[in-house]
This record gives C-alpha cells, sequence and structure tokens, in this order.
C-alpha cells in the first residue's frame, strides 16, 4: 500500500510536469493519475455569494482575509428598486478594481450614467493583464457595488444596471 | 533556422564584439572568394550595415540599420503561428491600439503588430513609456488561447519567462531577471516592459493583446535624463550592437512554446521556469497599491502566480496588483 503523504507527493510532481496520464505499481498496489482533458485543473476561484440588494450598504466580502475591509458607506441605498429587476456586472477574474484608466483620470462611469452594451465600466488587473469590463447590457448605473483599488474577486459584482 | 551566406557573415560581424575581421579569414571559413565576401557587405551596406575598413585587418561592423527586416523575421521564425501575419509600421501612436482594431477585424492567432516608433507608448496606469526610433523592439502579439478569463493572468508570467530565456539563449555577458510580476531587469534595471490587456466576454477570451517593449540598441544618452539610472538596454550589458529581428524571431518563438505548454498542461512548470529567473524572491520588496504599501520579504509566487510578501508581523499578504521595488 501506499502512504498518503507519497500519494500527495506523486500528484504534485506530476501535476507540475507535462505528463498527463501516470501509472505505477509495487507491490499489488497501483496508483493511476490521468490529467482532465490534458490539462492540469486550475483551482478556480469559487464564485461569491451574491449578495442581495438590500444587504448593499455592507462592504462585498473578499476571500481574501488580508485584503483590508473597505470602509462601510455611511448612505443608506435607496429602496426602490426590487433586486429582481436589477442586471449584476460581475468580475471575470480575481483582481484589483479600478473605476478610471488612471489614478488622475474621470471614472469611466458614474451613478445615473447611461450605458450600452459595449460601453466601458471599470478595468479589473491582476499581475498586469488589463480587462476592460464592457456592460454588455444597455441602461443605467444604479449603484457601484466596489470601491476603486479594492481587490475583487471571480464572479464578485461590481455594478447593478437596471436596464432597459 | 535557415541562414544564407550573407546572414553567416552578419553573424560573424556582430558575434566580434566590434573587433575588425579580415576579408580573406571569412572567405577561407565559408569557403567562398573575396568578391563574393565583398558583394556581401555591399548588400549588407544597402541594407543600412555600415562598415569601417581598418588597415591590413579588414572590416568593422560599426552600425545596424535602424529597421526591423520583415523578409528576414520570416527566414529565422521556428514558430507555426506566432509572427507569421505581421503588420509593420515606420511609427504608430501604440501597437496595442492597432491591435484593438485587429482584434475587432478577427487577426488571427499569432499575429504580430511591431513598429520602429510608438508616438504613445503606454505602460501600467497609462504611464507613459519611452519607445526611441528604431532602438528598441515595440510590439504587440495578439493570442487567441482556449481558456477561461481567470485563467489569463497567469499568461503574463509566460510572456516573462518567454522573453527571459529567449535573451539567456542569445546572450552571454548578462543574466536577466523577472521582476513580478514579467519585467526584465539586468543589474536592478529595467530592459523590457510587458502589459498585456484582455478582450473577453463573461466566460470566453476573445483575444490577448501581448504588448512587449524591449530596449535593444540604445546607448545611455538616448534615454531621458530621469530614466538614466533605471533603465538600460541589451547592447549596453552585452556591450556590442544587437540585430533586433533575431531577437524577435527568438521572442516569438519561445512564446508559442511555452504559451501552448501553459495551455495543455497549466500552470505549473512554467512557474518553475518563472522562478529560476526570478530576482524577486528571497529579496525585500515595497509593494505601492492604489490603496496602501506593503513591505517585507518576497517568499514565493502561489499556484496561480500571486506574490506573496511576509511583513516584518509576520503576516504574509498576497499581491494581486502593485508596483514592485526590490529594496
Amino acid at each position: 500500500m501506499f502512504k498518503v503523504q507519497e500519494i500527495r507527493e506523486i500528484i504534485k510532481l506530476v501535476d507540475a510536469s507535462s505528463i498527463d496520464e501516470f501509472v505505477y505499481e509495487a507491490d499489488g498496489a497501483k496508483v493511476k493519475l490521468k490529467k482532465k482533458n490534458g490539462v492540469t485543473e486550475v483551482v478556480a476561484p469559487k464564485k461569491v455569494e451574491e449578495a442581495p440588494v438590500a444587504q448593499v450598504a455592507a462592504p462585498a466580502p473578499t476571500a481574501v482575509a488580508s485584503i483590508p475591509a473597505p470602509a462601510p458607506k455611511v448612505e443608506t441605498p435607496a429602496p426602490v428598486e426590487n433586486a429582481a429587476d436589477l442586471h449584476k456586472i460581475t468580475s471575470p477574474m480575481v483582481g484589483t478594481f479600478y473605476q478610471s484608466p488612471n489614478p488622475e483620470a474621470a471614472p469611466y462611469v458614474k451613478v445615473g450614467d447611461k450605458v450600452g452594451d459595449e460601453s466601458i465600466v471599470c478595468i479589473v488587473e491582476a499581475m498586469k493583464l488589463f480587462n476592460e469590463i464592457e456592460a454588455e447590457i444597455k441602461g443605467e448605473i444604479v449603484e457601484i457595488l466596489v470601491q476603486d483599488g479594492q481587490l475583487v474577486e471571480y464572479g464578485q459584482p461590481l455594478f447593478l444596471v437596471k436596464a432597459e | 533556422m535557415h541562414f544564407t551566406m550573407k546572414d553567416e557573415i552578419l553573424k560573424r560581424f556582430l558575434n566580434a564584439n566590434g573587433e575588425p575581421i579580415s576579408g580573406q579569414a571569412l572567405a577561407d571559413e565559408l569557403q567562398v572568394s573575396r568578391t563574393a565576401i565583398w558583394k556581401h557587405l555591399q548588400t549588407l551596406k544597402q541594407e543600412g550595415y555600415e562598415f569601417d575598413t581598418v588597415k591590413k585587418r579588414g572590416y568593422k561592423l560599426v552600425t545596424v540599420p535602424d529597421k526591423v527586416d520583415m523578409g528576414q523575421l520570416q527566414q529565422f521564425l521556428k514558430t507555426k503561428r506566432y509572427g507569421r501575419q505581421v503588420h509593420y509600421f515606420e511609427s504608430v501612436e501604440s501597437t496595442q491600439l492597432v491591435a484593438h482594431e485587429l482584434v475587432r477585424e478577427g487577426g488571427p492567432d499569432g499575429t504580430v503588430i511591431i513598429a520602429e516608433h510608438q508616438t504613445a507608448g503606454r505602460g501600467r496606469m497609462m504611464r507613459e513609456w519611452e519607445s526611441s526610433e528604431g532602438k528598441g523592439i515595440w510590439m504587440t502579439i495578439i493570442i487567441r488561447p482556449e481558456i477561461a478569463p481567470h485563467q489569463a493572468p497567469q499568461f503574463t508570467l509566460v510572456t516573462a519567462v518567454a522573453v527571459v530565456n529567449a535573451m539567456k539563449a542569445m546572450f552571454k555577458n548578462f543574466t536577466p531577471e523577472i521582476k513580478w510580476p514579467n519585467d526584465i531587469l539586468v543589474n536592478g534595471k529595467k530592459t523590457t516592459g510587458i502589459l498585456t490587456e484582455m478582450v473577453a466576454e463573461a466566460d470566453r477570451i476573445q483575444a490577448l493583446l501581448i504588448g512587449i517593449g524591449i530596449n535593444v540598441n540604445q546607448q545611455m544618452d538616448d534615454f531621458p535624463e530621469p530614466l538614466q539610472s533605471i533603465a538600460t538596454s541589451i547592447a549596453i550589458e552585452e556591450g556590442e550592437p544587437i540585430e533586433r529581428v533575431h531577437l524577435v524571431a527568438n521572442v516569438l518563438d519561445f512564446l508559442e512554446h511555452y504559451s501552448d505548454m501553459y495551455v495543455k498542461n497549466g500552470f505549473g512548470f512554467i512557474k518553475t521556469l518563472w522562478e529560476d529567473s526570478s530576482g524577486t524572491i528571497g529579496k525585500r520588496v515595497k509593494a505601492t497599491t492604489l490603496r496602501e504599501v506593503v513591505e517585507g520579504e518576497a517568499i514565493s509566487i502561489t499556484e496561480n502566480g500571486v506574490l506573496q510578501i511576509r511583513q516584518a508581523n509576520g503576516e504574509v499578504k498576497g499581491i494581486y496588483s502593485a508596483d514592485i521595488e526590490i529594496l
């Protein structure tokens, strides 16, 4: 039999290698490892639970504990919109949220702005990969759920849009 | 790689570190007549190479041309896709802007945009990037990898690994190192900046636009004064002028190889190669983000390429986006 530690070690080595499939047999015990579709599974960051609109005043949770939570906003959101009517623009990856192309520039969008499918609403950056996020919907920005420079998670809602 | 006689002659001059080579020695070594050598030198002169005649010792290469020869590029490339479609410009605002247009028009995987001069080259946060005429490599590669958008940031480390290994394969007088995530430094000074933009829908990458700026043939006084303490070029570090087309070909060869490897096998192997050339891990660093400054020891990168910094209080912080200063 193999020890758990040994199997763990083998997985690590195969994972870091270009091998797609690995079989090892010794003393009647056999270990077979196969990479899914030949691709080492990259652990996908967990989708963040989408906070209901009523809780918008609380800062969106970030999975990385070491990033200081943004100061809670003081104003309460106007409870006029029903959550179901609002479209969420979410982040396609983990990274830093930027509301403008550089710190001196005006934000791409503000609350109340009208956006179209291809309007750029923000940038999410990680490791010098810049992703200009498009609205992909026609409507009006109702709420910006994160703050400039904040770390956002994969799937985290960034904007609420009232669709037209 | 296919070399013509002219390329063979050029290679010897490029490797001679500015020392003269006699026509007779070249003729003997390449087993051609002195007249043939002379004819090839005339062709090279027409292409912009300049030679001095040194009495009784032969010819000395003094200037390399200020153009990247696209015909030569196709000869040198070993790639299947990268660099097989090239859009060459004397001068553009920025190769990234051209790339965005080509992405919209359906430019294929591996399309390269290269310019001798950029009037509005940009770095992180829209900072100006000095891209002087004919001295560097200013290019964007459009790639269309079959990966999910959340895996795309690792591609910036893949690019760093490709560029650093292309340099190591070509140059012997210096050791390039990667500063997280993907600057290439030599003796602590920047030779290369890489900036990548993604065009994607929520669940699918349309294209990555990998912008690479390499300082190649600048001398120190070509850099604006404020950059002289933080920038360098390959020619300065290697001690001789570099033919840029060879470096472009090498970077594309390595980039296609490592990109395919990442898409097929994941980040594990790339991580090892990144660590092999890292000038960051084990160093004291200062990471400046929009919201805070994190100082401490760079202890590792994670399985996703995130930089881990151990602060004085022992707390380890994961850095996704920051300007890194090696202390």
